[in-house]
């Protein structure tokens, strides 16, 4: 048995250059005169979807060998993979999901950056898959995993993955070629030679020493750490607050003042402490809702944030523009007359509002803004408008979402003694308010709708509830036409018929 | 075709003894020449479009050894041109994919085999079948069998498919029938070697000219000579070709220790067949099996003194038949009691009736067959353990992971044009409500997928128009029906929009004119203009209005606003009859393929070149995600949001960006949100643009410190 073919599965995306780190492992193998075959299924998914190649090399050489020839096999059998190697966390999933890790023999290495798909991406919410639990499954049933995350570094992230891979495959001891066979073919392919040499290299140092502790993988749905505070604004929050909040509170403290200004960060923090007490968990919901809601996007909002100069400082970055390279940037912003009657004096705001809604205008009257806000021009009107900040506190939205805002807190607060539960629910609700427009009015509508039909009731009752607005909210975020919610709030007619009211 | 295959082409005139190493379907290109084809046509598409590349780049070589190659306007063109086989000692080829390729060949590959044939006529099928297949699953067997054309599927190996299209050309000429050679996907793409001949000049082609035409009325497909051609096929050319596959020894023998059971499979699994042996211990490294394997070369028809032959005396076989129905299975049980052998035939028992046989499909099959059969000498129990151990450890990572993984499935390309058209329908559909969409085949059928879910069936290539007839009137809305350039050209302008303008059709037909055949790999069309380097032999505006359709608009696929507008007033306006939009908009990945090097050449001369890409504002997204579900683009994806007190990850366009301006149509056109920014970055400035630049920045950080001093004094 030990003359058996020597096995390399690549799981790739199209487009990702997994038919080169093919082609350089089938030219190594015929430089080191080995037996090889390599297959692949291309078809459809060179357009973005999941693909896969195969290469089979057998350890004697032609010569060893005379005229016998090995049989090779055209698809990869689960238990029968030497060396698999995945291009991408979710990539290496679907590998070990399909048995082709097996901790007899497979030596696995893959990237464990993410490259979402579209069912993940295109989720109301937060849809990513929790690629944690396949790091673990890779570490308990690979026989040598080598996980590494090339995103985490800023050189290593623009190396070529497919010849860091070819780099681990050669030192990883899984295939029968000695490494100057790779190098060579990297060469004859002719095509930025130096730099998947460079990158094949560093794949060598992953292959023979392992993976540095900067190149390990992170779980990217895991939440950020807040940075401690700088100033303490207002009095000592950590004192005050359980630990899960107190950052989360010192956050809302600081967004709040550079959203609006110092008192309204003193509102947010009075507010807050209502809940202070609370269960830590609750408190820290509460805290990160009530800054969010508070901090709520208006053009105003958007105007400063726009003309900030860190943002253009990050945007260069992103855009990977060189020094010296003048770049002109275009915004597009569409206010409509929600857009408008937010941010006017209130009764003119709200005035503005109802004839929007009478004349059912509201989603089809916009006005195209092409901003230029790289000029002089374009950027000045930005400008101006982010200034309108001092008025803010005057308008028509301001006035709407304090008053949401007191009727949310007032219902969590009440509920929180006697069912933590419930006043989480009731918290998390305000998840739902987000985005601008269409998808704010959305939002907002569905909320009301929850609010209405479910969190009033279950004040009035006094008990239960926090199961059906769970179950509604997850409604609300399963389709943005609103058919699921409309469903769950009709499954409970009697709860529906208080919410028509 | 954009793309250059010099050195395939240099693979294709290689000589006696010479080593050859690449692909299966170039191996394939290579036996044909090696064969003396004498003409060779064919219809792109997965996995043999790389065969009809190839020889479209190959003119030269061709014309040395007279050899005529055309790629025809679809697989009904391509059979076709197997007539010259009917009257004359030519060799012919066509290629397409199959099942669909066939369907469509299938009134000229009847009219073919009942006529029968002088020259050698071997059609060869990319089986697109399992794992990587674009199309229906459906299996060439059926047709071969019910138009008497012979069946090849040969062992994967590069020398046996070489030297079986040779064998192939010589049994369609010793018993007049066209052959008909499928290769899987796998085989297709598979990278191996064989020493080549030298390619052989056709007896009869371009260089050796006919000097006269031949007519023989039993060659016409007419009454009463069709009814002499179908005896013709039973009495004389089945029984020659039987007798050529016997003589020729086309179907293999392997013989093995353990011979109380047997395995009989198409010659194209073999392979797979005897690693599953492998890995269960039964066979070695090079293939030699313990348990004796006929592997059957041809699959139809079956020579059924083989079949006996090595049935005889064993008390068990298992049947290895890819795909339903059983015919294989059927026939040998059937010839094995006509010959009253005795011996059990098992197959779709251990083995699926439907899906592509796999390793690890093939690896149970066997298990169980074993496991049935019970033969002396197998360690039962030692196989039973392993293929529970594969079991525990598959099911093992299952539960770790938890949850199955996110299917991956294809979709349109980062700067596809054919994306903008089904954000803009969606949006049409959110003020209209939802409209029955009749898709089409193409790279916009991916338009069915997440994140559009748009089109409600798929009857075929070009067939989008044709199969909204029917529907259209029960709707009281109009219906759209979808339909690239690609399939205009090769069915729907005569399937579907003759017969629509012909008939009064009421709906809206949206073109997708990307330029190319663009799915099957951006093969040329009679509109391509591949950016302004050929000149079209048709465009579809003119072949429209020739047909009679009047309301046409061509206009740029990637304006959504204007594509919204349009398509709102096709769907509502007065009036019955065919509306139709065309779609501009050139394939990005061809677009790409020619301007890339094009703006690597102008910076490295230092000329000033604007690059564009589009972004969003991390700090003003709220992670909803409604860009990303009108459009779909790979290159608008999510990233964590960098707000500590948000959750949600944030949209985010990454560096694979080619500013096809979606993004900012989108957010226009649906009013979504401030976010996106379109950057115009200048490389290479020149001094104008630095000056500008300049002036421009020290104003706008003028405007930021007073803001900031503004800010602190609050």
């Amino acid at each position: 048995m030990s003359e058996r073919p020597v096995t390399v599965l690549i799981a790739a995306l199209g487009g990702e250059g997994g038919g080169v780190l093919t082609d350089w492992i089938v030219d190594a193998a015929m430089r080191a005169d080995l037996p090889v075959q390599a297959t692949s299924i291309p078809g459809v998914a060179q357009r973005t979807g999941a693909t896969t190649y195969y290469v089979e090399i057998f350890p004697a050489t032609n010569a060893a060998l005379g005229g016998r020839r090995p049989l090779f096999a055209l698809y990869p059998s689960p238990g029968g993979i030497d060396l698999m190697l995945a291009s991408e966390a979710l990539e290496a999933g679907r590998a070990l999901e399909n048995g082709f890790v097996t901790p007899d023999r497979t030596t696995l290495a893959a990237a464990t950056h993410r490259i979402y798909a579209v069912v993940e991406k295109a989720a109301m919410a937060d849809g990513r898959f929790d690629t944690s639990h396949i790091i673990a499954a890779a570490r308990a049933l690979a026989k040598q995993p080598i996980l590494f995350d090339l995103t985490r570094g800023a050189k290593t992230r623009e190396m070529s993955l497919n010849a860091v891979m070819l780099g681990v495959a050669a030192a990883c001891g899984a295939l029968p070629i000695a490494r100057e066979h790779f190098v060579a073919a990297i060469r004859e392919a002719g095509i930025a030679v130096e730099a998947n040499l460079a990158a094949f290299d560093l794949g060598l140092t992953l292959g023979e020493k392992g993976v540095p502790p900067e190149l390990l993988s992170v779980d990217d749905r895991a939440p950020r750490p807040l940075e401690a505070a700088t100033q303490a604004l207002i009095g000592n929050i950590r004192a005050e607050f359980p630990p899960e909040a107190a950052t989360i509170v010192e956050e809302g403290v600081r967004r709040l003042a550079d959203y609006q200004d110092l008192a309204y960060a003193r509102l947010y923090f009075d507010r807050v402490r209502r809940v202070a007490s609370f269960d830590g968990e609750l408190a820290a919901c509460v805290a990160r809702n009530l800054a969010l809601w508070m901090s709520y996007e208006d053009v105003i909002r958007v105007a400063d944030l726009k003309t900030r100069p860190e943002r253009f400082a990050k945007m260069r970055t992103e855009i990977r523009a060189r020094e010296g390279e003048p770049v002109t940037v275009t915004e597009f912003l569409k206010p409509g007359i929600d857009e408008v009657s937010a941010i006017l004096p209130r009764r003119l705001g709200a005035a503005l509002e109802a004839w929007g809604e009478r004349r059912g205008l509201a989603t089809k009257l916009h006005l195209t803004m092409r901003l230029k806000s790289s000029n002089i021009n374009g950027f000045a009107r930005l400008w101006l408008l982010a200034r309108l900040r001092r008025w803010r506190p005057m308008s028509h939205r301001f006035a709407v979402e304090q008053k949401a805002i007191e009727a949310w807190l007032d219902a969590i607060a009440r509920t929180a003694p006697r069912s933590p539960e419930l006043a989480r629910e009731i918290a998390e609700c305000a998840r739902l308010l987000k985005g601008y427009s269409d998808t704010h009015r959305r939002g907002r509508d569905n909320y009301r709708r929850i609010f209405a039909g479910a969190v009033l009731p279950a004040l009035e009752r006094g008990e239960g509830g926090a199961e059906r607005i769970r179950r509604l909210r997850q409604a609300a975020l399963a389709d943005p036409d609103g058919f699921a919610l409309d469903r769950a709030l009709a499954a409970q007619p009697r709860e529906t018929a208080k919410a028509a009211e | 075709m954009e793309r250059s295959f010099t050195k395939e082409v240099a693979l294709l005139r290689k000589g006696n003894g010479e080593m050859f190493e690449g692909e299966g379907i170039l191996a394939i290109t290579k036996g044909l020449l090696q064969a003396g084809v004498s003409y060779v046509t064919g219809y792109q598409g997965a996995p043999v479009s790389h065969l009809m590349d190839v020889l479209s780049d190959a003119k030269p070589l061709l014309d040395e050894l007279g050899v005529h190659f055309t790629p025809a306007a679809n697989e009904a063109g391509a059979a076709s041109m197997l007539a010259a086989s009917i009257n004359y000692p030519m060799r012919g080829a066509a290629v397409w994919k199959s099942t669909v390729g066939t369907n469509v060949a299938s009134d000229a590959l009847s009219n073919l085999a009942s006529a029968g044939v002088i020259g050698g006529a071997v059609i060869v099928v990319g089986e697109d079948y399992g794992e990587g297949a674009s199309i229906i699953q459906e299996r060439a067997h059926a047709f071969a069998m019910k138009s008497s054309i012979w069946l090849m599927d040969p062992r994967p190996e590069h020398e046996r498919f070489v030297d079986l299209i040779a064998e192939a050309f010589d049994l369609s000429e010793a018993s007049h029938a066209p052959v008909m050679m499928e290769f899987r996907i796998r085989a297709c793409h598979v990278h191996g070697r064989f020493r080549t001949k030298d390619n052989v000049k056709p007896a009869v082609g371009k260089n050796h000219m006919l000097s006269e035409p031949d007519f023989d009325y039993a060659r016409i497909c007419l009454p009463p000579a069709t009814y002499t051609q179908e005896k013709d096929k039973i009495d004389n050319r089945f029984p020659a070709a039987i007798d050529f596959i016997r003589r020729r020894k086309l179907n293999e023998f392997f013989t093995g220790a353990i011979d109380e059971i047997g395995i009989i499979c198409q010659g194209g699994l073999y392979n797979t067949v005897a690693r599953a042996l492998a890995e269960l211990g039964l066979a070695d490294a090079f293939g030699t099996a313990q348990v004796p394997i006929l592997c059957l070369n041809v699959t139809y028809p079956l020579v059924s003194d083989e079949i006996v032959r090595f049935c005889a005396g064993k008390r068990a076989v298992l049947m290895v038949e890819e795909g339903n129905p059983d015919y294989l299975e059927q026939a040998v049980n059937a010839l094995l009691r006509k010959a009253d052998v005795n011996t059990t035939i098992v197959g779709k028992g251990v083995l699926p009736m439907a899906g592509e046989y796999t390793a690890d499909v093939m690896l149970t099959g066997v298990g169980r067959f074993l496991e049935g059969a019970v033969p002396r000498g197998v360690d039962l129990v030692a196989i039973g353990r392993r293929l529970a151990q594969l079991e525990g450890w598959k099911s093992e990572a299952q539960r770790l992971i938890g949850a199955p993984v996110p299917k991956r499935p294809p979709g349109f390309c980062t700067g596809c044009p054919e994306r903008p058209v089904f954000s803009a329908i969606k949006l049409v559909e959110r003020e209209l409500g939802k409209v029955h969409v009749a898709a089409d085949i193409g790279c916009h059928t991916f338009s069915t997928l997440p994140p559009f879910n748009i089109g409600n069936s798929v009857l075929g290539y070009g067939l989008g128009l044709s199969s909204a007839a029917g529907v259209a009137p029960a709707f009281s809305t109009r219906v759209i029906s979808i339909m690239g350039d690609g399939g205009f050209w090769h069915n729907g302008l005569s399937t579907g929009v003759s017969g629509a303008a012909f008939n009064g059709q009421d709906g809206v037909l949206v073109i997708m004119n990307n330029g190319y055949s663009s799915a099957t790999g951006q093969q040329y069309l009679p509109s391509t203009t591949a950016g302004g380097a050929r000149s079209p032999t048709a465009t579809i505006e003119q072949a429209l209005k020739n047909m009679g359709v009047k309301w046409v608009r061509p206009l740029r696929s990637y304006g959504v606003g204007h594509m919204v507008r349009t398509l709102r007033e096709a769907l509502t306006a007065t009036g019955a009859g065919l509306r139709v939009i065309i779609a501009d908009g050139e394939c990005q990945l061809a677009n790409q393929r020619r301007i890339r090097p094009l703006i690597r050449k102008a910076l490295q001369s230092g000329r000033r070149v604007v690059r564009t890409r589009f972004g969003v504002d991390d700090a003003t997204c709220t992670g909803d995600h409604s860009c990303i579900r009108l459009s779909g683009c790979p290159s608008l994806t999510v990233k964590p949001n960098p707000d500590p007190l948000r959750l949600d990850p944030v949209a985010h366009v990454n560096n694979d960006c080619v500013g096809c301006g979606l993004c900012g149509e989108v957010a226009d056109a649906a009013a979504l949100c401030p976010s996106f920014y379109r950057a115009d970055i200048v490389q290479n400035p020149n001094a104008w643009d630095r000056w500008l630049a300049r002036v421009r920045g020290s104003a706008i950080a003028w405007l930021q410190r007073r803001s900031d001093a503004a800010h602190a004094a609050a």
